[in-house]
């Protein structure tokens, strides 16, 4: 029995209309609220682009807007840097027991709270290891998440840390796939091993790169759960990064619309990254 | 983490547990004979929103008694203070009758949720529905009076609580410090301290930003501050000033590193390992804080010494509400009733879950257990001083109370921190939160 094209649209209809709505209502009700002031008491009030035009004027918001970047750039360039020379090493060490592979991408798998429990009990600037080794070695202490100049290396540090791996794994996929012709070719002209490395290999992992750059991209722009685990934006501000100042503002101080609209800034900010990148990914094709 | 609220709690002993159930049998067949009839929503399902802390663990041992004693089933919905504030607001914002029964601080967002209507009154239920047994005048009269809105009663307290002063007496000893008597001996001790024995703490207490004013809190009040005067903000005041001052710098000066993250799980850990000398924070840590018994000889506790304007200790507690989109409000004040009576508070007071009735402290069980130890008995006396002078201001007593608290803590964390004087800090903080009273 043939199966006509309207029939197949028919049966398939009701999934991709429930898929649809379920990201379509999501977006589009943030996006009223944004438009929305909540009073304490509960009651709203269209106000337009009020909640924008107060965005502007927003210390925090600038501060969230700073600190966001400024931890995004760190700990993107961090794990691609830890995640390319994990890649490699794995590449390179073909007989590495499974357990060792495994241990090297079992961070990811941890669940953030855990991790960020974790790093908490470690960094603690008192109690924890982190400190003792320091000053067992003879080097002075710390206040890692404590200092408001160290929070957002420290937190970009332990991203870093859950996260390389997982970018390891991307670029170890991309090595695989790599032509061996071109590394026959070079041997044959006398290529030394670094030059294979800055020539061919990174040249040629560039999309798969920019690939793992947009996944983390993703992530890294709406960083929260280690950073409420830990430090919940400060001391003082210096880790209030934009999604965890939306949160904040919604379910704390309920003001519903202004979070919304901060939602919807944050979320335009991480949709112009990942079709920059993706443009990207097209210039840097092979 | 803001928890304000937190307690290890103590394994209740099966004897407990039918003193307990026989103890309502007979509360039940004395008020059946009253008239009062437990039976009467029999079938009914309530769900509860619980804050997974020790107060609901401690009640929620006992929910089969419950639903034995009255034929009503209980749906628990149990998360973490944060998250279950997060469900709350979700669920009382879309005016949805998914919860019954929830628990509420009356101190952080009580004046709010009542100003958004999302209590229910409990005076028609606590005049016209009770077991003659319940005695709803025992209940600590500040504590009820706390969760009292224009006239509407938004909740019952389930415990009592404040930050009280825990301080090592042989550190004391050892460095020959006289127990401090006012908040300017607390920082001749500590600078005592901090010269007589260098591997020691010698202050410490909450610098987490949304959790600070919890503690923050009773400086003001004893050096006489207030945080509004006529409709405006009052930190730049004299009095704010010098608590604002006095607390930020014992924490800069002889707090533990990385105290501006500090809250109550921080605190209880550097005390309980002998590491602080003096730990300000919240009598509900008793129990934690003398975890492994290291710290139950050498330990004392008080309310936090007074200061320029006397003793006015911070009192708050939990308590118990129904929602006001409840479709089952008398069955869920069956749970409320049977959760704040003397009978089961007496149960918990044995868990550690601090009595908010008076009679519960002289319950012949609970003062065996108070002399136990006699640390046991300090920590209840220090209590009964809450009881009677506390305050249950903490932050500033407007809708948006939350938010208020943020400032109040930018303001301490900024001093802290060296980022600004405390003139810079308290006008900083007066500009933003005569801006949040304004909004009202």
């Amino acid at each position: 029995m043939q199966t006509s094209k309207g029939q197949l649209g028919a049966l398939g209809a009701p999934a991709v209309l429930f898929t649809v709505a379920m990201i379509a209502f999501p977006v589009a009700y943030t996006l009223y609220l944004s438009f929305e002031a909540f009073s304490s008491t509960g009651t709203t009030r269209f106000i337009g682009a009020g909640n924008y035009t107060r965005m502007v004027n927003d210390e925090s918001f600038w501060n969230g807007v700073v600190i966001t970047f400024y931890l995004y750039i760190l700990s993107l360039v961090l794990q691609l840097f830890f995640g390319t020379a994990l890649a490699l090493l794995m590449f390179r060490a073909k007989r590495l027991p499974g357990f060792v592979r495994s241990l090297f991408i079992s961070p990811f798998m941890l669940p953030p709270v855990v991790a960020g429990m974790m790093w908490l009990v470690i960094l603690d600037p008192s109690l924890g290891a982190a400190n003792y080794i320091l000053t067992s070695l003879g080097l002075p202490p710390s206040e890692w998440l404590a200092s408001p100049q160290w929070v957002v290396p420290t937190l970009a540090l332990i991203d870093t840390w859950q996260w390389s791996p997982y970018v390891a794994l991307i670029v170890l996929g991309g090595l695989q796939s790599l032509p061996p012709s071109v590394y026959e070719a070079a041997e044959i002209d006398g290529a030394s091993g670094w030059k294979r490395l800055w020539r061919i290999t990174l040249p040629l992992l560039l999309p798969t790169l920019v690939t793992a750059m947009v996944l983390r991209s993703v992530d890294l722009l709406r960083f929260f759960d280690l950073i409420y685990i830990t430090t919940q934006g400060g001391p003082a501000n210096a880790s209030l990064t934009l999604n965890i100042y939306g949160f904040r503002t919604g379910f704390e101080f309920f003001q519903l619309g202004y979070a919304s609209a901060l939602m919807v800034t944050l979320s335009v900010i991480v949709l112009g990254v990942t079709l920059a990148l993706n443009r990207l990914r097209h210039i840097v094709a092979w | 983490m803001q928890r304000e609220e937190t307690m290890a709690s103590r394994k209740l002993t099966l004897v407990g547990g039918i003193v307990a159930a026989l103890a309502l049998s007979t509360t039940a067949g004395s008020a059946l004979a009253q008239g009062f009839d437990w039976k009467a929503h029999k079938g009914e399902t309530i769900t509860f929103l619980a804050n997974n802390n020790p107060v609901a663990s401690a009640i929620l041992k006992h929910q089969d008694e419950f639903t034995a004693l009255t034929g009503i089933k209980l749906k628990v919905d149990s998360y973490q203070e944060q998250q279950m504030r997060q469900r709350l607001l979700t669920v009382l914002n879309a005016r949805s009758d998914e919860v019954d029964v929830f628990m509420t601080l009356p101190s952080r967002e009580g004046r709010q949720y009542a100003a958004a209507g999302w209590y229910t009154d409990l005076t028609p239920f606590v005049k016209d529905s009770v077991s003659s047994d319940y005695d709803f005048d025992g209940l600590g009269k500040a504590l009820v009076d706390a969760a009292r809105f224009d006239g509407i009663l938004t909740g019952l307290p389930l415990n009592i609580e404040g930050p009280v002063l825990y301080y090592r007496t042989d550190i004391f000893k050892k460095c020959n410090v006289e127990p401090p008597k006012t908040i300017a001996d607390i920082q001749s001790a500590a600078q005592t301290i901090k010269k007589c024995d260098s591997s020691i703490t010698p202050f410490a207490s909450r610098g987490l930003k949304p959790a600070l004013p919890y503690t923050f809190s009773n400086f003001l009040h004893n050096m006489g501050g207030e945080y509004m005067k006529d409709g405006k903000s009052n930190l730049c005041s004299p009095e704010g000033k010098a608590a604002l001052q006095a607390y930020a710098n014992l924490l800069k000066d002889y707090g533990p590193p990385g105290v501006v993250n500090y809250s109550f799980y921080q605190l209880t850990s550097l005390y309980r390992a002998g590491r602080s000398a003096m730990s300000f924070q919240s009598s509900n840590e008793f129990p934690s804080v003398m975890e492994g018994g290291a710290r139950l000889k050498d330990t004392a506790i008080v309310p936090l010494p007074k200061g320029d304007g006397g003793s006015v200790p911070t009192t708050i507690g939990w308590a118990l509400t129904i929602s006001a989109f409840s479709d089952h409000k008398d069955a869920a004040w069956y749970f409320l009733q049977w959760a704040t009576s003397p009978k089961m508070q007496a149960e918990l007071a044995l868990e550690g879950i601090a009595p908010p009735r008076q009679s519960v402290s002289q319950d012949p069980q609970y003062k065996a257990w108070l002399e136990e130890q006699p640390l046991r008995q300090q920590w209840q006396k220090t209590l009964d001083e809450l009881a009677k002078t506390g305050t249950s201001e903490v932050g500033f007593p407007i809708v948006e109370n939350p938010e208020s608290r943020e400032y109040i803590g930018q303001a301490v964390d900024q001093i802290l921190l060296g980022e600004a004087d405390v003139d810079t800090a308290c006008k900083a903080a007066d500009e933003a939160l005569d801006g949040l009273i304004a909004r009202q």
